[in-house]
């Protein structure tokens, strides 16, 4: 938490190391904070906050944090759809920009301990969801089962795909892919994330689990309503929301749905409280 | 007692002295016909102070939260970024502000300076700002058919949260009350003088007959607060409302309690840029708009409701002490459609009551 005379709106100047292509028009871009003592700090942020990005003369905006705490590096995975990511995906290795954060509430993963976790992604729904699962990983002793159900368009745009092969072969999790279109070559699973729940062999515990859901809205709609007829409770689903924000910090109001700010209340919020917000998310 | 006398000739020294401490004073003028405003009192223009007058639409909101206001300046140099905050700090005071305006500034410091984040750049402005309130007592000039302090409980006289309070007794006298210690430090001054239980009776004598000049008592608060927040609601009132919004934005720009802004970076120089905050409204189409143009928020009516529901849901209330509506009247002059806040709240009522009693039957 901030002290009363820090400046919330100012950014701390970053350093950008490498760029890693993820898939179409999504990269992933390590960096750090020039100053270290600012990495230090900005590294206890907790799986499912979002840190705002400076790209100076453009402008601001919130981005996830698909690192885990519990992984060295600080890093974004952004894919270009306005001015600001367009900038982001311009700059060079050792170009600076700036960033402050992390804000927002994120999932409390210690509260989750001793329970089973489902993660079910859609699309680039992955990238707030991997610094779960690799906490997950990292705290391995503290979770019974962890499932984890990936969809994409194409095999084509399945991203952290080294991930996705330590987690294909990781014994202590269960990984499932499917894509929504096959390309030569590709033997797994085709259809919609949902059909990977009726897939034989594959058991979805209920009972004490937890099931972490990210993805477009349309992907989010479908698997909510499996995920209920399964008999999951709507306080055992959560989900992060997205909005664009001009502050990150409760103020400048355009994040808000219904009675919540997404940046100081959520982004991490459970199904039974996205239902009460009051306005479509 | 925190409470003094001065003349009616007396009253514009308290300007005077406030000038001499060194703050720039900002005091209500009238331009030529119903145009009131907020400008700094100079030498040449400090006779011409209005006590009473209609309440300027453009609201003493920006001597605390300015519409531009600039955050950052960032210069560039061999590919390094050189970030300065940028504070505006003036020493300055608001001379004849109003109740409802009184309640707004109150508003917007729980908002901006409440809970997990401090707003710095508020914070260093707000702590400079000394509060001279004066109470509406004129029916004439003072209180418009729009005003509705009453429903909103914030006026015709503030209970607290100025400096100064200032309020014609008549018969050539003001009485002043002390809200803090800087505006009790005010009494030093020999212009005042002692009150006796007979102008606090006075007082409130006035008030009480100042209250029954409001035109506009009837705006049913509570009710719809209560239906606001059950979300008993009609999406056929909604609809309705929305559909009488011309999505002009005035509503917000003129309202003392709306705390929306956005934020732009902007080229200054070959190598500068700065980065500037810049009121905003939830009522305009671009206010919720994503990149990839993605809008969650599509219909007039669901832009024009977020205003309302901001103001009234239960939760906001809750979490900011009061409705962020001060019952200044402004949003029901400038409207264009008639959907201000009293209309709204009529709206509402009338809709949902019926609608109730329909199901009750």
């Amino acid at each position: 938490m901030p002290s009363a005379t820090d400046n919330i709106y100012l950014p701390k100047p970053a350093v950008l190391d490498r760029v890693v292509d993820e898939i179409h028009e999504v990269k992933t871009f390590y960096w750090h904070f020039e100053d270290a003592e600012e990495q230090r700090k900005f590294r206890n942020f907790r799986p499912g906050q979002f840190a705002q990005v400076s790209l100076f003369g453009t402008g601001e905006f919130p981005a996830s944090l698909p690192p885990s705490p519990t992984e060295a590096e600080t890093f974004f995975t952004i894919r270009t759809v306005g001015s600001c990511t367009a900038a982001l995906h311009a700059l060079k290795p050792g170009e600076k920009f700036a960033v402050r954060g992390p804000y927002g509430n994120g999932f409390p993963m210690e509260d989750y301990f001793g329970k089973n976790l489902v993660f079910v992604a859609g699309g680039i729904g992955l990238i707030p969801l991997r610094s779960c699962i690799i906490y997950a990983l990292a705290h391995r002793q503290n979770f019974k089962s962890i499932q984890i159900f990936l969809g994409a368009r194409t095999p084509r745009d399945l991203m952290y795909r080294d991930n996705l092969r330590d987690w294909e072969q990781s014994a202590g999790v269960e990984c499932h892919l499917t894509v929504d279109r096959a390309a030569e070559g590709w033997t797994g699973n085709v259809g919609v994330v949902g059909s990977l729940f009726k897939k034989p062999g594959v058991q979805v515990p209920i009972d004490n689990t937890v099931a972490f859901v990210c993805g477009p809205p349309i992907m989010f709609r479908f698997v909510i309503k499996d995920l209920l007829a399964m008999g999951f409770p709507e306080r055992s689903i959560v989900s992060t929301l997205e909005r664009y924000m001009k502050c990150g910090v409760g103020k400048c109001g355009h994040c808000c749905i219904g009675v919540a700010y997404v940046c100081v209340d959520g982004p991490v919020f459970t199904y039974e409280q996205i239902k009460k917000l009051g306005e479509d998310i | 007692m925190r409470a003094r006398l001065l003349n009616r000739a007396d009253v514009l020294k308290i300007v005077d002295l406030l000038r001499a401490q060194g703050h720039e004073v900002l005091a209500p003028f009238c331009g030529r016909g119903r145009d009131t405003f907020f400008d700094t009192v100079t030498d040449a223009n400090r006779d011409e102070i209005q006590i009473h007058l209609p309440n300027p639409y453009y609201p003493p909101k920006r001597y605390v939260l300015p519409h531009i206001e600039r955050l950052l300046k960032v210069q560039r140099a061999n590919g390094d970024w050189k970030i300065e905050p940028t504070f505006d700090e003036p020493k300055r005071a608001i001379f004849g502000l109003r109740s409802c305006d009184v309640a707004g500034i109150w508003h917007l410091d729980r908002f901006y300076l409440g809970r997990d984040f401090r707003d710095t750049y508020y914070d260093r402005r707000r702590k400079n700002l000394f509060l001279v309130n004066v109470v509406c007592t004129d029916p004439e000039r003072d209180i418009s058919d729009e005003c509705f302090c009453l429903c909103a409980d914030t006026g015709p006289a503030a209970r607290d949260h100025f400096d100064l309070q200032l309020m014609d007794l008549r018969d050539g006298e003001f009485m002043a009350v002390a809200g803090t210690s800087a505006g009790e430090a005010m009494f030093a001054e020999p212009i005042f003088k002692k009150a006796t239980a007979a102008h606090v009776e006075k007082r409130r004598a006035i008030l009480d007959e100042v209250r029954k000049r409001f035109k506009n008592t009837t705006s049913w608060f509570p009710a719809t607060v209560r239906y606001v927040s059950q979300g008993k609601i009609l999406d056929k009132t909604w609809e309705e409302i929305g559909n009488r919004c011309l999505e002009c934005g005035g509503c917000t720009y003129v309202c003392p309690a709306c705390t929306c802004f956005t934020v732009s970076d902007r080229q200054v120089g070959p190598n500068e840029i700065e980065r500037v905050r810049i009121w905003d409204a939830c009522a305009l189409q671009g206010f919720t708009r994503m990149a990839g143009g993605h809008n969650p928020r599509k219909a007039v009516h669901d832009r024009r409701n977020r205003r309302f529901f901001r103001k009234l849901a239960h939760y906001f209330i809750q979490r900011e002490l009061s409705v962020a509506c001060m019952g200044c009247g402004r949003c029901a002059a400038v409207c264009h459609g008639d959907v201000g806040m009293p209309s709204v709240v009529e709206m509402i009522r009338r809709a949902t009551a019926e609608t109730e009693k329909t199901n009750d039957q």
